[in-house]
């Protein structure tokens, strides 16, 4: 009835990397987690997708899953509670931000997946659009779009999708604030949100005393001497 | 660079639009464009379709989402890793142990950990019994909208027998956050077994009531066939998983090709219909009902012993407590260990619960079977106590692309049928 099979021959990681490389020499190749991810860069992005799918024997019928994931420049220490997890420190710097997106795609006829990670600049970063492959990118791209403000050329419709057309920035930045609108609540009253709470954080370089605390809403009824 | 992909898939595939149309477009040379939605009765929720009429047929839909869009992915950025399970259970409200079993399993496996069997027995048992509960509410609301009045009432009753075997065991009957990385928040209850076996014995009963009802029933059937068809080779472009995906020949199931929680163990079949219509998605998820109490069944008699949390302390929330009359968890041994022989327990367990456990730096993605197909998680972290970033792949976002597909030049009517069909939520569909 169609040219879909469903069947259980996948390939190894090892080989997908293997195939994918001879023809992409410069796509590197990671296998964490027990993942394969490999790193496309924006020109070669379209041409290798397009190869995963046609490939006869990687056979990548379906795009899974289309996701954004925002890395902002500068230098972040990460500080782990090595004496309760083991787990140590590590430093993260980066000379550009990036938004980094990830293509998850699925054979079905081999029952494998892997994901073709993407990263473009944070500031005013392109992506060619992947709907002329699978129309189905089209929502997960708008979204991408509408949360990390990443351009797919290409697109049939570039449009914001979850926030509203005229909504400003892109919530799911790491500059983006949370609680960053202004909400009125009852009795002009001010709810922080939650990174502004005095919260025991693991992380973080600015101590707890300079942090700003603002006033809990219990604290604003006893002020105005509400409570007796 | 070439940027442009040449493949021709024509025009009827891609769905577009923005929030607002300009007046003056409205009205065309021979259509006009009507809001559906975002309130209206058979948009399950509020989704909201542009319809592009010509008389009573539609040439175009543009599906507009974002009225139910809570910035749950953002949020959970800011809370701990167990914290997020309170929020992700909320995305696709109708079946809440799939969100939080495909998130704590992304957690698990960038732990490195794997919860004990007894809890990977219940977690499907529950998910089992949440697909039936899903399934239930699609025939009810799905009925309500093509007429069948009395489905919906139905529907909903024997929901609620399910959800009362939920609240007795999480507390809740939605939203329930109760599945935590590593395993559960408690034991079951000791009438846990006896409550599913009353389910598995009332729910085959009920859905002969339904099958006498809609099975052979003309107007059921004159809604349904032909209406809103999707080839397989379109529903693996659009992205569509799920029983659309099945109903359309693709015998795809996650449980099947990568199982998880230990679906190797249990014996069910695939469901598939070949004409790929709306009728044959009702006959898919009715036997799909009938397949999870299958797996219910089975696991129930497998049912192993044992703790339901990972043993390391570092990790393990305090999940021997047991709900007590005051509704509050208690565990009086455990209380009496941390308050009153170990500091060390008390300072990890002080610890655990304000700051949470950290986990190791990377990115998982990991999809489970939900009730509308591929939920998949992808959690990156960047190994401190809060995650990195979830990003959540929503069944019914990317299926709702397909609507235009499936509905274009039939009449307005056919549309609330494969709105329907779909099975949208629209808590996933915003998040």
């Amino acid at each position: 009835m169609s040219g879909i099979s469903v069947g259980h021959d996948p390939l190894t990681h090892e080989r997908i990397e293997q195939l994918v490389q001879a023809r992409f020499p410069d796509v590197a190749a990671d296998i964490t987690f027990g993942e394969l991810t490999l790193f496309a860069s924006a020109e070669d992005l379209i041409d290798l997708l397009r190869f995963c799918r046609d490939d006869d024997e990687l056979a990548c019928e379906a795009l899974a899953d289309v996701g954004g994931v925002h890395f902002p420049a500068g230098e972040h220490v990460i500080e782990r509670q090595t004496s309760t997890t083991g787990w140590p420190a590590h430093r993260v710097s980066r000379d550009i931000g990036v938004v980094e997106v990830n293509y998850v795609l699925r054979s079905l006829s081999r029952n494998h997946w892997f994901r073709v990670a993407c990263a473009t600049s944070d500031d005013g970063g392109t992506l060619p659009t992947v709907t002329g492959l699978w129309p189905g990118a089209n929502f997960p791209e708008r979204e991408i779009f509408d949360m990390f403000g990443v351009v797919f050329e290409g697109h049939p419709d570039m449009t914001r999708i979850l926030m509203p057309d005229d909504w400003l920035g892109h919530p799911l930045r790491k500059d983006y604030p949370l609680g960053g609108v202004d909400t009125n609540y009852k009795h002009g009253k001010f709810i922080p949100p939650p990174h502004q709470r005095d919260l025991r954080e693991v992380i973080g370089d600015t101590p707890a005393a300079t942090r700003h605390l603002p006033l809990l809403p219990g604290d604003a009824d006893s002020e105005t001497g509400g409570d007796q | 660079m070439s940027t442009t992909a040449s493949d021709d898939f024509g025009q009827d595939v891609f769905v577009d639009g923005a929030d607002w149309e300009v007046v003056e477009d409205a009205v065309g040379e021979s259509t006009i464009t009507v809001n559906m939605g975002p309130q209206h009765p058979s948009t399950h929720g509020v989704l909201r379709l542009v319809l592009e009429l010509e008389g009573e047929i539609v040439r175009n839909v543009k599906p507009v989402i974002g009225y139910l869009h809570t910035g749950i992915e953002k949020n959970a950025e800011y809370r701990t890793w167990v914290q997020g399970t309170t929020f992700v259970t909320r995305m696709d409200y109708l079946s809440p142990f799939y969100n939080e079993v495909a998130y704590c399993l992304a957690v698990e496996k960038l732990l490195d950990i794997e919860a004990p069997e007894r809890a990977q027995a219940i977690r499907v048992i529950l998910m089992e019994f949440n697909r039936i509960a899903s399934h239930l509410v699609w025939l009810a609301t799905g009925g309500m909208e093509l007429g069948a009045i009395g489905m919906m009432i139905y529907g909903f009753r024997e929901r609620e027998h399910i959800l009362d075997l939920f609240e007795s065991q999480t507390g809740l009957r939605m939203n329930h956050a109760w599945i935590r990385p590593g395993g559960l928040a408690n034991d079951v209850t000791e009438d846990f077994v006896e409550r599913c076996e009353h389910l598995l014995r009332l729910i085959p009963e009920k859905m002969r009531e339904y099958e006498d009802l809609l099975l052979d029933n003309p107007i059921w059937r004159g809604r349904l066939t032909d209406v809103g068809v999707l080839t397989a080779d379109d529903a693996v472009r659009m992205g569509v998983t799920g029983p659309l995906l099945r109903a359309a020949g693709v015998p795809y199931d996650l449980r099947k090709a990568q199982p998880y929680c230990g679906y190797e163990q249990y014996e069910f079949d695939v469901q598939t219909q070949d004409a790929g219509d709306s009728f044959a998605r009702f006959l898919v998820r009715l036997e799909e009902m009938r397949q999870s109490m299958r797996i219910i069944r089975q696991a129930l008699d497998l049912l192993p012993g044992g703790p339901v949390m990972v043993a390391d302390k570092r990790i393990a929330w305090p999940a021997q407590q047991s709900l007590g009359p005051d509704g509050l968890g208690n565990d009086p041994e455990y209380i009496r260990h941390i308050m009153g022989e170990s500091m060390e327990a008390l300072i990890n367990h002080f610890k655990l619960v304000t700051q949470g456990f950290t986990v190791p730096a990377g990115q998982v993605y990991v999809p489970v079977e939900s009730p509308r197909g591929e939920l998949g998680y992808a959690v990156t972290s960047n190994g401190t106590n809060k995650p990195y970033r979830i990003h959540v792949r929503d069944p019914s976002f990317v299926n709702l692309q397909a609507t235009n597909l499936m509905s274009k030049d039939r009449m307005v009517s056919d549309l609330i049928a494969v709105v329907a069909s779909i099975d949208p939520v629209m808590g996933g569909v915003d998040r």
